[in-house]
């Protein structure tokens, strides 16, 4: 008895102790259901159900998906329901949870993409060839043909499994009323726009405390999109970090910060932070972000925002976020699966979506509506169409953008390492040895 | 007369445990069995066609990976202080909360508010109290004249493992403090009137009576929370995701980071290293437990 009490014991210490190990090969070969309901549901034509994932960045967004799945069920006429389901996009990681989900066979059967996830899922075979579907739907020239074209070029074959959605350009939004009390332009070139970034750094009440800062700096995940613009406008390139351009550009967006013209918080700082805490909050007189926020600004500022897009140096980029919609390759009725597809990429989906995020639509029909054509957000978004960009498509991007690029970067904020010492730290972690 | 029968086996007991034993067997061993064989293959979810056995080949890479030993050396002052900063607050809680006084029941109550919290919730609204901007901290500090500027408490490595730290512990003063409080009621109040008695002074009596009576109590909770906290990711991932600057990534922090970039291998590498780091902690304590029974 006393032999197996001990037995006992051990037992129960080394379950404990293995809780650890549990999380991490469940998340492994197994993956993880992540709440989802697995697959599609109906078998029948006239009675077919598809899952659907999506993530929005806030309440209204969330709203108008609930809306249009509504319509969607409600008029498309073939027995197709539609059930979305909300999920975090927490910092990127959604398309993890949605790899892990897709393989240990609990994905949904369509959900919401970002490119640089393709080649993940497609060497795991996990996303459905788009090709056949494709070739019969008459609006597939609806959207541009350079978009197709990077639809291919992200899942490194000549079939697209990418449907095209919406697209977010960044610029800059800045605060007039803060560029006009010291008399600053808007800034036209790059070396303009460091130097407004220093000249609006105050102490607007003249107690001796900065409390107006040039820029709001993304130190934390995601902050690579801005980031980019600098490195191009030093001469830089993602193709080479180590340039002198690029390490000129990775100094430039360093000295921003030493030089206390963003605020201190900036190496952890995130979306969050950046866009509410920093600039809305009137501490900020410039922020780096897409149409997706112009709503929120101008009911914040009023007339008292606007936008420019970052200006040119020895280079130009912006980043083109992108959002697109894939279909899993488990899902069961695909022919279901791509009527929703085609409602969000060119149908009545893609007009609602856009009008009430501000994203950039990739239907040209819908480009053309008033709504897109005399907003100044949305200028700065298509002016910035010539030279936007996305990171290169490697097997790398993403942990290069979850755990690489901000850990490097906020080490050279922080003076741990020099801006060589980050560039080839970045250039190794984005192309290899 | 002996009785030459041998005494039947009774096989209830073992029948009874088989069904939990079963359970734990599929959701804790057979996880942990594919852990370990994990750790031993290039799986890396990004290169699917480069998944294959290299024996001991993440490990080797774990020890000349100079992120694993300072996550290392941060894990054990993050278990160190956090513990240890919980048990002993744990403890002044338990002794006060364990004296009658008005109110002792909701006091008792709202004490365990912290360790009902979720650990997401509980990252979250201390990121937001610790914020370098409008962060309710830095507000008091500034009323309270201790400061004349706002510190950005999680965007500099001098403050933000302190801070990760001060957070984990208010998570689990509350878990000692009811684990002890518990033990201090099963104390034989006798004891104390003796020691009374015999002119026994207050620091004699919790050194002499109070402390030893725990001993058990002190002894099983001290190792749950150092396997919990050490396991812990939840608090400082919502807080700081490991940065700035790696300098709040504890092991199981890194674990996760290596998980989400997909590279499970090297990932299930450092679990496996964790363990083994926590068996070694927790085999004296088995041992001395076991001695005791």
């Amino acid at each position: 008895m006393k032999k197996f009490k001990k037995i006992t014991a051990a037992c129960l210490t080394a379950c404990m102790m293995a809780t650890s190990l549990a999380a991490c090969g469940q998340s492994g070969a197994t993956g993880s259901t992540a709440g989802s309901a697995a697959g599609s549901q109906g078998t029948t034509a006239e009675e077919t159900t598809i899952t659907y994932w999506y993530w929005a960045d806030n309440d209204d967004y969330a709203k108008t998906m609930e809306e249009m799945v509504a319509d969607f069920n409600a008029t498309n006429g073939k027995g197709i329901t539609v059930v979305a389901e909300q999920q975090p996009w927490d910092g990127g990681g959604y398309s993890t949870n949605l790899l892990n989900a897709a393989i240990g066979g609990g994905g949904p059967d369509v959900a919401s993409f970002k490119l640089t996830a393709t080649p993940s899922f497609v060497a795991n075979n996990l996303l459905a060839n788009l090709d056949p579907y494709l070739e019969t739907w008459e609006d597939k020239t609806d959207i541009a043909d350079n978009l197709w074209n990077i639809m291919k070029e992200a899942s490194g074959t000549e079939s697209v499994y990418v449907m095209p959605w919406n697209t977010q350009i960044l610029y800059v939004y800045y605060r007039p009323s803060m560029f006009e009390a010291p008399g600053i332009e808007v800034p036209t070139t790059y070396e303009e726009f460091l130097n407004a970034c220093k000249e609006l750094t105050v102490d607007t009440d003249g107690d001796g405390k900065i409390d107006q800062y040039g820029f709001s700096m993304r130190g934390a995940s995601g902050g690579q999109e801005p980031w980019g613009s600098f490195i191009y406008a030093a001469g830089g390139s993602f193709e080479d970090l180590t340039s002198e351009g690029s390490v000129k550009g990775m100094q430039d967006f360093i000295d921003l910060y030493t030089n206390g013209y963003v605020p201190e918080t900036a190496p952890n700082d995130g979306f969050q932070e950046t866009i509410e805490t920093n600039f809305k909050s009137g501490k900020c007189a410039m922020v780096i972000h897409h149409t997706g926020s112009y709503k929120g600004m101008v009911e914040t500022f009023g007339d008292d925002v606007a936008a420019f897009q970052f200006p040119a140096g020895e280079g130009r980029w912006t980043s083109m976020g992108d959002t697109e919609n894939v279909m899993l390759e488990t899902c069961e009725n695909k022919e279901a699966a791509f009527e929703w597809m085609k409602y969000l990429a060119t149908g009545k989906g893609q007009e609602t979506w856009c009008t009430v995020t501000g994203n950039v639509p990739v239907s040209t029909r819908v480009q053309q509506m008033d709504e897109f054509q005399n907003n100044v957000f949305m200028k700065a978004s298509i002016e910035g169409i010539d030279f936007a960009g996305i990171l290169p498509i490697l097997d790398t991007t993403s942990d290069w953008i979850s755990n690489i690029w901000p850990s490097t970067v906020q080490q050279a904020l922080l003076g741990q390492i020099t801006a060589e010492e980050a560039m080839q730290t970045l250039q190794t972690g984005l192309w290899g040895e | 007369m002996q009785n030459s029968k041998k005494p039947r086996t009774n096989i209830w007991p073992y029948l009874l445990v088989a069904p939990a034993l079963l359970v734990v067997l599929c959701v804790v061993f057979v996880p942990v069995c594919n852990a370990i064989l994990m750790s031993m293959q290039n799986y890396d979810l990004r290169k699917p066609s480069q998944i294959g056995f290299i024996g001991l080949g993440n490990y080797i890479k774990a020890f000349q990976d100079e992120l694993f030993w300072s996550s290392l050396w941060r894990t054990i002052l993050w278990v160190v202080f956090g513990v240890g900063f919980q048990f002993i607050l744990g403890f002044i809680l338990a002794l006060l909360l364990n004296k009658s006084f008005k109110g002792r029941g909701l006091a008792r109550a709202v004490s365990l508010v912290p360790w009902v919290t979720p650990g997401v919730l509980i990252g979250l609204m201390w990121r937001w109290m610790y914020d370098g901007n409008y962060g309710v901290i830095n507000d008091l500090l500034q009323k309270l004249h201790l400061i004349s500027e706002p510190i950005p408490f999680l965007a500099q490595p001098e403050t933000s493992f302190f801070s990760v730290i001060l957070t984990i512990v208010w998570q689990g003063v509350p878990f000692f403090a009811l684990m002890l409080m518990a033990g201090l009621q099963g104390i034989w109040l006798d004891l104390y009137e003796a020691a009374d008695i015999d002119g026994a002074s207050w620091w004699q009596k919790l050194t002499r009576i109070t402390i030893p009576s725990l001993k058990n109590t002190i002894f099983v909770t001290t190792l749950l929370r150092i396997i919990w906290v050490a396991n812990s990711v939840d608090v400082i991932f919502n807080m700081t995701g490991g940065g700035p600057a790696y300098s709040t990534q504890t092991l199981s922090v890194y674990v996760y980071n290596r998980a989400t970039a997909l590279d499970l291998g090297y990932a299930s590498a450092i679990s496996i290293v964790l363990t083994l780091l926590l068996c070694l902690v927790s085999v004296p304590y088995l041992k001395q437990m076991l001695k005791k029974n």
